[in-house]
């Protein structure tokens, strides 16, 4: 006769995590309609006129037509989206495969004075580019890069090191040594060692770093808007700024190009969303 | 010419030196182990070998030609490691071919070398296999295989049984014996802190104890002549009892030894200097004692505690000592329980003599 009791115990029990699982899933619920809503609004703000933007901004489209989208490319988001596209690639090509080998160098050898030369490149996270702003533009210009997709890249690159090396020498710290040993025993050299062992074990925290790398550059603003003047190599933030100033009351075209640019990143981060957090779990997680 | 020569080799970190001029001859074909307690320095010793640590001071020598600077990949030398170090990215076959590749060995050649090696070791089915989708005990033969397909002068083992478990670890331990009579050329050096290994694998030992060699045998020198008491206690289990004493007579062939557990112990020893009173530690191995039933004997006491292992039980006796037990290794058909009282004997000539620093002053016969 002691059954019923852990039954009826239990009964009330289920009702409090049902109602705790249905709280936390409305809650969710809403942060997700509070991230996508916006972004969603402003793809369909894209397919209104200038008018019904302003006059129902929360109606549906009429009609689903691509005209502010194709306006919206020719008046130089073409343009600006291949200046991303060729900074953004380029900065996290060189970022990450620079700070794999660095991270590589601080964990797997036998350099002297090593922690000194580690805190020295993990301080240039410390460093912040608004106090360095004069004496970058002063250096571009002296060397002929102002104003060109190359200033972007090696800033880019530069700023993002000290992070991106922070981020994958946690990784490789992770790492058993016995592998590049096992490697240097069959002969390898450090150059094969990094490219055939290491850089494949790391891929997850590569692919974390090549996401925030991208998220980084594709957003950047200030040193874009500084070191870039021609419409030619500025990118996509610096660009959308002057499509508003010289159609400031075309919203519809201004939002198709808003929605251009954030749709590359989008579809790359649901694209790589598995590497990203599995790498960032794995490697400063632990 | 001896295959592996090491003479006076020291190795430091900082200040702290944890080799202190180790001195060994390895002769071509032999089966040696490394073995003693953590921290003993044996692992160091096989990495100084392959040269993954430098070597702080002393000389590494193979086939006579000076190892000390040489890299690890030109010194003839394989090794397998505790974990394996299995590269996850790469198949069973990219694994044993990454050597051969880096070294721009001809795709053939390649091919035929890994077909031999997974021949050897029954990897035949697993080649295209990553190294997760197979077991512990497969992962294990991939990297015996890894090693073999570089046809080394000198083979290198590194605890490699430690990461299996107990029925998996003799099945291998049998594997890797069948290996080394494969290949009769081949020198193995065998790290390990399993003294089963050791005793089972070994055609000599090394005992190592905090950076220095203890003792270099076989195993059964080693088992029935341990130069010191750390010898004899570390080879063997249970370890050697060890009691303390004092020498009470010398019968010339003899002497005959007070014990700390009230007793007294005649031991085949021949002595001339005046020993009478000198303070000595006597041993014997639990697997030497048997019971006394009325005749002489060296240990009487009350059994404290049985462990019954099958075939024999292990007894510890509870001899009058505040801190030490005396165990015997009897048969597991006799019929002995806590509270008994009951008194050992063992032969004269089984017994051993440690000098008041450790030292053998004899041992048993036979060794």
């Amino acid at each position: 006769m002691t059954m019923p009791a852990p039954a009826s115990q239990a009964a009330p029990a289920n009702i409090w995590s049902t109602l705790a699982r249905a709280v936390l899933l409305g809650f969710l619920l809403c942060l997700g309609i509070l991230v996508i809503y916006p972004l969603l609004w402003m793809a369909l703000s894209g397919f209104k006129t200038n008018s019904q933007i302003f006059s129902a901004p929360f109606d549906l489209p009429t009609g689903f037509s691509w005209a502010n989208y194709v306006a919206a490319w020719n008046q130089g988001v073409r343009s600006f989206l291949f200046s991303s596209i060729v900074v953004t690639a380029a900065s996290a090509a060189c970022t990450v495969l620079i700070s794999a080998w660095t991270a590589y160098g601080l964990t797997r050898t036998r350099m002297p004075a090593k922690p000194v030369i580690t805190a020295l490149i993990l301080g240039g996270m410390m460093l912040s580019p608004t106090v360095a702003l004069i004496p970058l533009v002063r250096m571009m210009q002296s060397i002929g890069l102002y104003n060109t997709h190359w200033a972007l890249i090696i800033l880019y690159t530069a700023f993002r090191i000290p992070f991106t090396t922070f981020l994958i020498r946690a990784y490789m710290l992770e790492l058993p040594s016995d592998l590049d040993e096992a490697a240097r025993m069959d002969g390898a050299s450090d150059g094969q060692i990094f490219w055939r062992i290491m850089l494949p074990l790391c891929r997850p925290i590569i692919v974390s770093s090549v996401i925030l790398h991208i998220l980084f550059a594709w957003n950047e603003y200030l040193f874009a808007m500084i070191f870039t003047s021609d419409l030619d190599v500025q990118t996509l933030p610096v660009g959308l700024t002057s499509l508003m100033a010289k159609h400031g009351t075309n919203y519809a075209q201004v939002f198709a190009a808003m929605t251009i640019s954030a749709l590359p990143i989008v579809i790359l981060f649901f694209l790589m969303q598995r590497y990203f957090i599995r790498g960032l779990t794995e490697g400063i997680g632990k | 010419m001896a295959e592996l020569t090491i003479r006076q080799v020291r190795k430091s970190y900082g200040a702290m030196e944890v080799l202190h001029g180790i001195d060994l001859d390895i002769e071509k074909g032999e089966f040696m182990v490394f073995v003693g307690p953590s921290g003993c320095g044996k692992s160091t010793l096989l990495r100084s070998i392959a040269g993954l640590e430098d070597i702080t001071s002393g000389e590494l020598r193979i086939e006579g030609q000076l190892m000390n600077h040489v890299p690890p990949s030109k010194r003839g030398i394989a090794m397998v490691f505790q974990s394996y170090a299995l590269y996850p990215h790469m198949t069973v076959r990219d694994n044993m071919a990454f050597g051969m590749k880096i070294a721009g060995m001809k795709k053939p050649e390649i091919e035929q070398r890994i077909r031999h090696a997974a021949d050897i070791l029954q990897l035949g089915a697993y080649l295209d296999r990553h190294p997760k989708a197979l077991s512990g005990g497969q992962r294990q033969r991939v990297a015996i295989g890894r090693a073999i397909v570089r046809d080394p002068r000198v083979f290198l083992f590194d605890e490699p049984l430690s990461n299996l478990d107990a029925a998996l670890r003799v099945a291998t331990r049998i594997e890797i014996a069948k290996l080394k009579q494969a290949m009769p050329d081949t020198t193995m050096i065998y790290v390990t802190h399993d003294q089963v290994e050791a005793m089972t694998l070994a055609d000599r030992i090394v005992v190592l104890k905090d950076g220095y060699v203890e003792q270099v045998g076989a195993p059964k020198e080693l088992y029935r002549c341990p130069r010191n008491m750390f010898v004899a206690q570390f080879i063997g289990s249970p370890a050697m009892n060890i009691i303390e004493g004092r020498i009470v007579h010398n019968g010339g062939d003899h002497v005959t030894v007070e014990h700390a557990a009230k007793g007294t112990a005649e031991i085949a020893l021949h002595m001339e200097e005046e020993v009478i009173g000198r303070s000595v530690r006597m041993g014997v191995r639990p697997e030497d004692l048997s019971l006394a039933d009325d005749g002489p004997h060296i240990f009487s006491g009350t059994i404290d505690h049985i462990e019954h292992l099958g075939e024999v039980q292990l007894v510890h006796l509870d001899v009058g000592l505040s801190n030490q037990a005396v165990i015997a290794k009897l048969a597991g058909l006799l019929d002995l329980a806590r509270g008994d009282q009951i008194r050992l004997r063992t032969a004269a000539t089984s017994l051993h003599l440690f000098d008041d620093q450790g030292e053998r002053l004899n041992g048993p016969a036979g060794g």
